[in-house]
């Protein structure tokens, strides 16, 4: 009988409870389409912070302890150097999953046809790497210095056939020698000498517009470094420090046991230094602090913003349920009111009242759920041109926001109705 | 007049008389209103706010003298900077870099407004203090390291003023300096002589800088020190500018400067202005798009309450009707409610979404929203039309409907 009359209440107002079902879908969606992305912006406004290039440098050991002293001196090349063969080793440290970016760098000093003395570093431009867990990455400067405008010409693409034997010229650099896209220069070093065609010149805003990019290769061949690399740069996304990083960052020997887990195993940038450390042969990796501190902030207060407009959309959609389920019971006051005078018990009338709306929640929060999941999507795909991860965690917060929101909003519904007097009722006062 | 009065009094008692039904209406177009009017005024106020978040990679734009060698002084530096409206600036840090011996070993000083250096380059991480008086130093993390040197040491800075007038280079190498001094020291008659060109001060360590940059090779005083230093005017080899703007602003600033030619020429720092405007535009875009689906669910939620209510009041209407009342007249009765409920709703909801903006400026930003006054009526207005338009729909219902069936109740 219970079950009769639950199928007649939903079925006979069918208008009604679609009402009520598209509230509670539209409250759901909103909750879940906001309660998604927060989740998941951190990530995605990390990935955008990457604009900013590398938050890592790794140099040998003993070049970070002089090198600027030496260049005080003579500008002089240092003389240490990484091994190329390790560079690998950077995608497989615990945090590998976190490196999204990284590129080596071999600088030495070239004689263009001219006569003058340029600086020429050989670099990664889009270098393809296959890694041994079996994912592929292309690395380079193309995605560390998206900041460089190129002027005329192209990036280098290492991929195609002659990419080996191409260069880009800094703008100032180009202007003083008269270099133009196409060109063929010849550059010599210490070891020999290349013929390389210009393909692009761009504008970097600093020191690079004075120099020569190539790819490494072609420039260790002809300044006698094989194998060797002078600095690397990674681009990783980090967690903000905290205490506990900053005193780590000063000596991890310093920590307790329990402490050094928890660091290492969270992606405090000063870990991933400590990490790389690890499988680099004496070299030194420090955080580029304009990067990583600001990434820091930037992100706490991004998240902070988007958690309190979540919250402000979680009360409005909770107001706006509570409202529509108390307006649709108190209607019903004619209904009740008969069920009242054939003699039914509060407790079945309350019992059925409920059932009711949670039946039509459960429906609309179901529907609500795919609908924000896509909404979450387009803002996804629109802001940051990538999806947005389905956080299985959404779902009971949701579900239980959704049945506590209703509960709430028939409750002073039920006690007005449970106080009616049935006569009155039905004779429409 | 009267018929006027009457309209009022309809329309008030209407709402006094449900009072319990009308404060959940007034509700939800409160709590629309106040969504509407708090994320706007958010949306409106996350560049200026993000922007001076991203102040905190430092300088994005450095001055330098048109003339290669020469050196900006404090006036050219003030005369460009009229250029650039004085709230735009976040800091201005001007340096001069001097080569120094210490120990015999040459380093390079930079000599700034630390008050501004901290303002310029806030991802500076200084352990110990800035220096703050006259005889402090801070070190960059390298030199400290190779020179051995820890917070509380005191250590002896020797400059050797350049004999030969007219060079300009006074960042120019170390071992220039010291070609120089031993030049000097050849031809002046003894080495009394040579004791009196250079000049000694002593420095006492307060903090020992990390950057993972350039910065850590160098060591940090205050501009004051450095005049006491070379005994001479500093000028200042580059000023370092932290400018809160649009990157086309900073453009037209850095035309503006060049215009002046007041001998110094600015260049935006490409790395930090250009990544600004790729993230703050995707910032913006992601709280515009929240803001417009945020909405958009909001005022549906408001018009189905706002249907509900309306549609119970079916039968009032089929009464109305059947005592003779034109269509027109119980529309316009249930307009009247609608511009009152909305009104007042759109009222306190913009205030409310007000205190949330500033709530939430506070909390995320640490400083105080943009009050946006045209919001306050745009608030009203969306309000009463939303109101107003979910209103109508079961009120023409109604009316079409004959009055006779509507008050049998079916």
């Amino acid at each position: 009988m219970f079950f009769r009359m639950l199928r007649g209440a939903l079925f006979r107002q069918k208008g009604k409870m679609l009402m009520i079902a598209l509230t509670i879908a539209l409250g759901a969606s909103l909750a879940t389409a906001m309660l998604n992305i927060m989740m998941d912006v951190g990530d995605k406004v990390n990935q955008e912070l990457k604009a900013y290039g590398a938050n890592i440098t790794v140099v040998p050991k003993t070049a970070s302890l002089i090198s600027d002293l030496y260049e005080l001196e003579e500008g002089t090349v240092s003389e240490s150097y990484l091994k190329e063969e390790e560079l690998g080793n950077i995608k497989t440290i615990f945090w590998a999953f976190n490196i999204t970016d990284f590129t080596p760098f071999i600088e030495t000093q070239a004689t263009l046809a001219s006569g003058s003395n340029v600086a020429l570093t050989g670099t990664w431009f889009n270098h393809h790497l296959d890694l041994p867990t079996g994912e592929s990455l292309d690395a380079g400067i193309k995605s560390l210095r998206s900041w460089w405008d190129i002027e005329s010409g192209d990036w280098i693409d290492e991929q195609v056939e002659g990419g080996s034997t191409s260069a880009m010229v800094g703008k100032t650099l180009a202007t003083a020698e008269n270099i133009k896209v196409g060109d063929m220069i010849t550059l010599t070093a210490s070891e020999g000498s290349a013929k390389l065609v210009v393909v692009g010149i761009f504008d970097a805003g600093g020191d690079e517009d004075d120099q020569i990019f190539a790819p490494i290769d072609i420039v260790q061949e002809i300044s006698g470094t094989d194998g060797k690399i002078s600095s690397i740069e990674v681009s990783a996304l980090t967690t903000p420090d905290n205490e506990l990083a900053r005193k780590a960052a000063k000596d991890p020997s310093s920590l307790s046991v329990a402490q050094y887990e928890t660091w290492y195993c969270t992606a405090y940038v000063s870990s991933i230094c400590y990490q790389i450390q690890e499988v680099i042969t004496d070299s030194v990796a420090s955080a580029v602090r304009q990067v990583a501190e600001s990434e820091g902030t930037i992100l706490d207060k991004t998240q902070l913003l988007m958690i309190l407009i979540t919250i402000l959309s979680l009360v409005g959609s909770a107001l706006g349920i509570s409202n529509l389920v108390t307006a649709s019971v108190m209607e019903r006051s004619q209904e009740i009111g008969l069920l009242k005078a054939v003699g039914a018990h509060d407790s079945a009338i309350t019992g059925i009242v409920l059932t009711e709306i949670i039946i039509t929640a459960i429906a609309g929060g179901v529907i609500g759920y795919f609908v924000g999941f896509g909404f979450a999507q387009i803002i996804g795909h629109t802001v940051f041109s990538a999806a947005i991860d389905m956080k299985p965690m959404v779902i009971p917060i949701v579900a239980v926001l959704i049945v506590i929101v209703t509960l709430i909003g028939s409750i002073p519904a039920i006690r007005m109705l449970l106080k009616l007097r049935p006569a009155e009722v039905l004779h429409g006062r | 007049m009267s018929k006027q009065k009457m309209y009022m009094r309809m329309i008030t008692a209407s709402l006094m008389r449900r009072r319990s039904r009308m404060l959940v209406a007034l509700l939800a177009i409160a709590v629309g209103a106040t969504i509407l009017s708090g994320l706007v005024t958010i949306y409106y106020d996350v560049p200026r706010q993000m922007g001076a978040q991203f102040r905190n990679y430092g300088a994005n734009m450095i001055m330098v003298a048109t003339e290669n060698g020469k050196t900006v002084t404090e006036d050219m530096m003030n005369s460009a900077l009229e250029v650039i409206p004085e709230e735009n600036i976040v800091g201005v840090a001007p340096y001069s870099y001097v080569t120094v011996r210490m120990r015999n070993i040459p380093i390079i000083a930079a000599a700034t407004d630390l008050a501004s250096a901290q303002k310029t380059s806030p991802y500076w991480f200084v352990t110990g203090e800035w220096p703050s008086a006259s005889g402090e130093i801070m070190f960059g993390e390298e030199v400290a390291e190779s020179l051995g040197m820890s917070i509380g040491d005191t250590i002896e800075v020797t400059f050797t003023p350049e004999i030969t007038t007219g060079s300009a280079e006074s960042t120019s190498g170390g071992d220039t300096a010291d070609d120089e001094s031993t030049a000097d020291a050849d031809t002046a008659d003894g080495s009394a002589a040579d004791e009196d060109t250079n000049i000694y001060m002593d420095f006492t360590v307060t903090g020992i800088l990390d950057t993972g940059g350039n910065e850590e090779g160098y060591v940090f005083i205050s501009l004051e020190d450095m005049a006491l230093l070379t005994e001479s005017e500093v000028t200042y080899d580059v000023v370092e500018l932290s400018v809160s703007a649009s990157s086309e602003e900073l453009s037209s600033y850095v035309d503006e400067i060049s215009a002046l030619d007041a001998g110094v020429s600015s260049r935006l720092v490409k790395r930090v202005t250009q990544s600004e405007t790729t993230v703050l535009t995707k910032l913006q875009a992601l709280v515009l798009l929240v803001t417009i689906i945020v909405l958009m669910l909001t005022m549906i939620c408001v018009a189905t309450t706002m249907m509900a209510v309306a549609t119970e009041r079916r039968k009032e209407i089929g009464l109305r009707k059947a005592l003779g009342a034109p269509n027109s007249s119980i529309v316009a009765e249930f307009m009247g409610e609608a511009i009152l409920l909305g009104g007042i709703g759109g009222l306190v909801g913009s205030g409310l979404g007000f205190v949330f903006a500033e709530l939430v400026s506070v909390n995320v930003f640490n400083s105080s929203i943009n009050f946006q006054p045209a919001l306050v009526p745009i608030t009203i207005i969306v309000s009463v039309a939303i109101t107003a338009l979910s209103c109508m729909i079961p009120v023409r219902n109604a009316t079409q409907v004959d009055p006779a069936i509507v008050l049998k109740g079916e």
